[in-house]
């Protein structure tokens, strides 16, 4: 496969990983937002999404409505859901002859959708939550034609594995900032309602449900998103199934693997062979920063050895 | 539910010969399927139709972007719902002609780029040859494999006010537009259910097929599976659509310029495995543009060294280089001549008559009668550059005439031929506007097939002669009729 062409495969994939995490997210804090008593911030979500740089976002923290707008329709800004979609789209159209024409044309609807000047309207009047429910479902046809159309070769281990990689880095990142917020405000560790919308975001209140059964505890929290084999959304889960992929790749003599199998087998045994239990409170950041500077490396890595080496 | 007759609202344009009507009463025969079922539905459901032809072209992305105000703006290439049927005895007559034409054309550039007996037997003066810009120096004596230079061909064809069908030019480097051909099927496919079978319309599916063939076979001889990949400019590119389809449909690789590299006179594709040898290119890349250290230095679309790849035979590439001396529009004029050279037959297909404004008798003679003349320029394409006289007023005349006797050698002039009219369903009724038609030939070790169909396109405007899509022009679905 053309290196140019896996690397698209790549993207788009990562990117439309990272769109379904950015809309979940949002309809769970907007929802949350209509529960709040007090202002409700969204420092959190515009952290984890948003250039910490931008000045787009003065000012925006306790209005939701700006920043649904600004982080979905708006096209100033780089990391919103039509500007990434419009990235998955130019990636589907440059490689349109190795995905199906069922994808292809499941990622021109979702662009056509969200490029629809009518989303924005709702977004400013209407119910969001609507909105955000249409486009999570273009996600998820995405997905699911995907999943049924897509022969397994070459370029669909490369799209899994982006989808992978980025589903990782964003599980470390949605629980750095929510633990982050605990170390300012010690109040939250035992705040119920507060761990339940963070699982509710990643879709594993149910999981929880059935898994732990004495009620909400951060640390059992911590232990489902990072260690629990049977989340789909869990660091684990997802580098194992990045781990799956590469090996397929490797094994199929698509990629010479590099120093990739031993970087993407460190990070494995590291998470795995973890005790969450044991981590102390300032430790739990360190320990998350490092599993996320590995997984970047694991990025650059693949860019090195698969997509530029000439 | 209301129904009209849509022949009654029909206008048919004098001194014109038009596809559907025979006259203003008169449905032609092959045509009456159709009407009647026109007939039968009311406007609303045909603008239901006509609606969810846009609806398809959008979600399959069939779409180029304008670029206005720093917003690109998706567009479909307009595409009119009432087809445009041709019948076997025509279809038959068409493809024996187009046949015979590529097979002259063809022993032409194989001539051209070796002995030129043809210029040598006076035939084609030899300063028509040199003075083209396509006649590419690079390519004298090269071997090209099964001496087929041209192996896709999309020669248009027109009609005039008799029905008569005139050859109006010959398009045999990178001719464009099946896809089209393919897609309007499968479009009129949803919008008139059961139609096709009822009209006994040829199937246009084989063409990827054919094609593909036709690359594996052209690959150089000692190679067992050979890599056969689609070059393409890239998706900025107008027709990279097409590229992508073809790609998809034939299941080649689609590369662009920076995705191959020249290593020892052999072309290599870049993938995530290593370097992988590359058989056969089937580009979409104009000659200039191929290869910077021969042609356009400045060129970022090609592959540096190809052609040096490509004169040791170590890759094929698809349509030939240097074909466009073939297609040059000064000369046109001379392939009655060249049949008749090559084949000792009588040219099938007649050439619309045209005149060199690089002999000055003709000049004198296109000057007097300019308004009833179309002026091109020989390497225009696109419906740019050219002259309607006939549409155009005194100034654009002079200035043009200015231009022309710069460099008279690049310019040709043909009497207006009014083109053949066919229905179009537009606000709510039926409207005549002028058509041409584009079959495609193909060419390999085996013979010339020319898949039943072609693109016809449509000039939109009330009319307007000039059917190309980059001015106004639309397309519709061509139905060749079997027996």
């Amino acid at each position: 496969m053309l290196s140019r062409v896996a690397e698209s495969l790549y993207w788009l994939s990562r990117y439309i990983e990272r769109t379904d995490g950015m809309l979940r997210m949002l309809k769970i804090n907007y929802a949350s937002s209509q529960d709040a008593i007090s202002e409700f911030s969204w420092s959190p979500v515009m952290r984890l999404f948003c250039d910490p740089n931008d000045d787009g976002l003065d000012g925006m923290e306790f209005n939701s409505r700006a920043v649904l707008q600004y982080m979905v329709t708006n096209k100033e800004n780089p990391n919103s859901i039509v500007n990434i979609i419009t990235l998955v789209r130019e990636n589907a159209r440059s490689v349109q002859d190795h995905i199906t024409k069922d994808v292809w044309q499941c990622l021109n609807e979702y662009y056509h959708t969200v490029k629809d000047p009518r989303l924005n309207v709702m977004l400013k009047k209407d119910d969001p939550i609507s909105v955000l429910d249409i486009l999570i479902k273009q996600g998820m046809l995405f997905y699911g034609t995907t999943e049924i159309t897509m022969a397994r070769n070459e370029g669909s281990s490369f799209m899994r594995i982006g989808k992978y990689l980025e589903r990782s880095i964003q599980s470390v990142n949605i629980l750095d900032i929510k633990f982050g917020s605990v170390d300012h405000n010690p109040d939250l560790l035992t705040n119920t309602s507060y761990w339940k919308h963070l699982l509710f975001s990643i879709g594993g209140y149910e999981l929880y449900l059935k898994t732990y059964r004495q009620g909400f505890e951060a640390e059992n929290v911590l232990d489902q998103v990072v260690l629990n084999n049977e989340f789909p959304r869990s660091v684990i889960y997802s580098i194992n199934q990045l781990f799956k992929y590469f090996e397929r790749l490797k094994r199929d003599g698509h990629i010479t693997a590099g120093n990739l199998a031993f970087l993407i087998g460190r990070l494995q045994s590291k998470v795995k062979y973890s005790s969450i239990k044991g981590l102390k409170k300032g430790d739990l950041h360190l320990y998350l920063a490092e599993i996320k500077s590995e997984l970047y490396g694991i990025g650059n890595a693949f860019n090195q050895t698969c997509f530029n080496i000439y | 539910m209301e129904t009209k007759s849509y022949t009654k609202s029909y206008d048919l344009p004098e001194n014109t010969w038009d596809e559907m009507f025979k006259d203003s009463e008169t449905v032609r025969e092959a045509y009456k399927t159709v009407m009647d079922y026109l007939d039968l539905e009311s406007t609303e459901e045909l603008n239901k139709k006509e609606e969810l032809s846009k609806v398809l072209f959008m979600s399959q992305g069939i779409t180029f972007t304008v670029y206005n105000s720093g917003e690109g703006i998706e567009k479909i290439f307009p595409f009119d719902i009432i087809p445009r049927i041709i019948t076997s005895d025509e279809w038959c007559f068409i493809e024996k002609g187009i046949k015979q034409r590529v097979i002259a054309l063809n022993l032409f550039l194989k001539d051209v780029y070796s002995d030129q007996f043809i210029i040598k037997d006076g035939i084609v003066p030899i300063d028509v040859i040199y003075s083209c810009p396509h006649f590419l120096r690079e390519m004298v004596n090269v071997k090209v494999p099964h001496d087929i230079y041209i192996h896709i061909a999309g020669i248009d064809l027109i009609r005039d006010n008799d029905g008569t069908y005139y050859i109006l030019e010959d398009n045999v480097r990178t001719p464009s537009g099946v896809s089209y051909m393919l897609e309007n099927r499968e479009i009129t496919k949803r919008l008139f259910p059961d139609l096709l079978p009822q009209c006994k319309v040829r199937s246009v599916i084989e063409y990827p097929n054919v094609l593909y063939n036709n690359l594996l076979s052209l690959a150089p001889h000692d190679v067992a599976d050979p890599t056969i990949v689609l070059l393409s400019p890239g998706s900025f590119n107008s027709a990279y659509f097409e590229h992508t389809t073809l790609a998809r449909l034939m299941g080649i690789e689609l590369v662009e310029g920076p995705d191959l590299i020249v290593e020892d006179h052999k072309v290599y594709m870049k993938t995530t495995a290593g370097l992988q040898q590359v058989d056969v290119i089937y580009r979409r890349v104009d000659d200039d543009y191929l290869d910077p250290l021969a042609f356009n230095p400045t060129s970022l679309l090609g592959v540096a060294g190809l052609m040096n790849a490509y004169r040791k035979g170590n890759v094929t590439i698809v349509n030939a280089v240097g074909n466009g001396v073939a297609d040059d529009k000064a000369v046109y004029v001379y392939v009655p001549d060249m049949i008749k050279y090559y084949l000792n037959e009588e040219p099938l297909l007649k050439n619309v008559p045209t005149y060199q404004l690089g002999n000055a008798q003709e000049r004198a003679y296109v000057f007097d009668n300019i308004s009833r003349m179309v002026v091109k320029q020989t390497n225009g394409s696109g419906g740019y550059g050219m002259l309607m006289g006939h549409a155009s007023t005194e100034e654009e005349i002079e200035a043009y005439k200015l231009e022309i006797l710069k460099d008279p050698r690049q310019f040709i002039a043909q009497p207006t031929i009014s083109l053949s009219s066919a229905p179009c369903y537009m606000q709510g009724k039926l409207q005549p506007r002028r058509v041409d038609f584009r079959p495609f030939a193909l060419c390999g070790p085996n013979g010339i097939d020319i898949i039943p169909g072609g693109l016809t396109r449509v000039a939109l405007k009330e009319g307007s002669l000039v059917v190309n899509s980059s001015q106004g022009g639309g397309s519709k679905d061509t139905w060749v009729l079997s027996k």
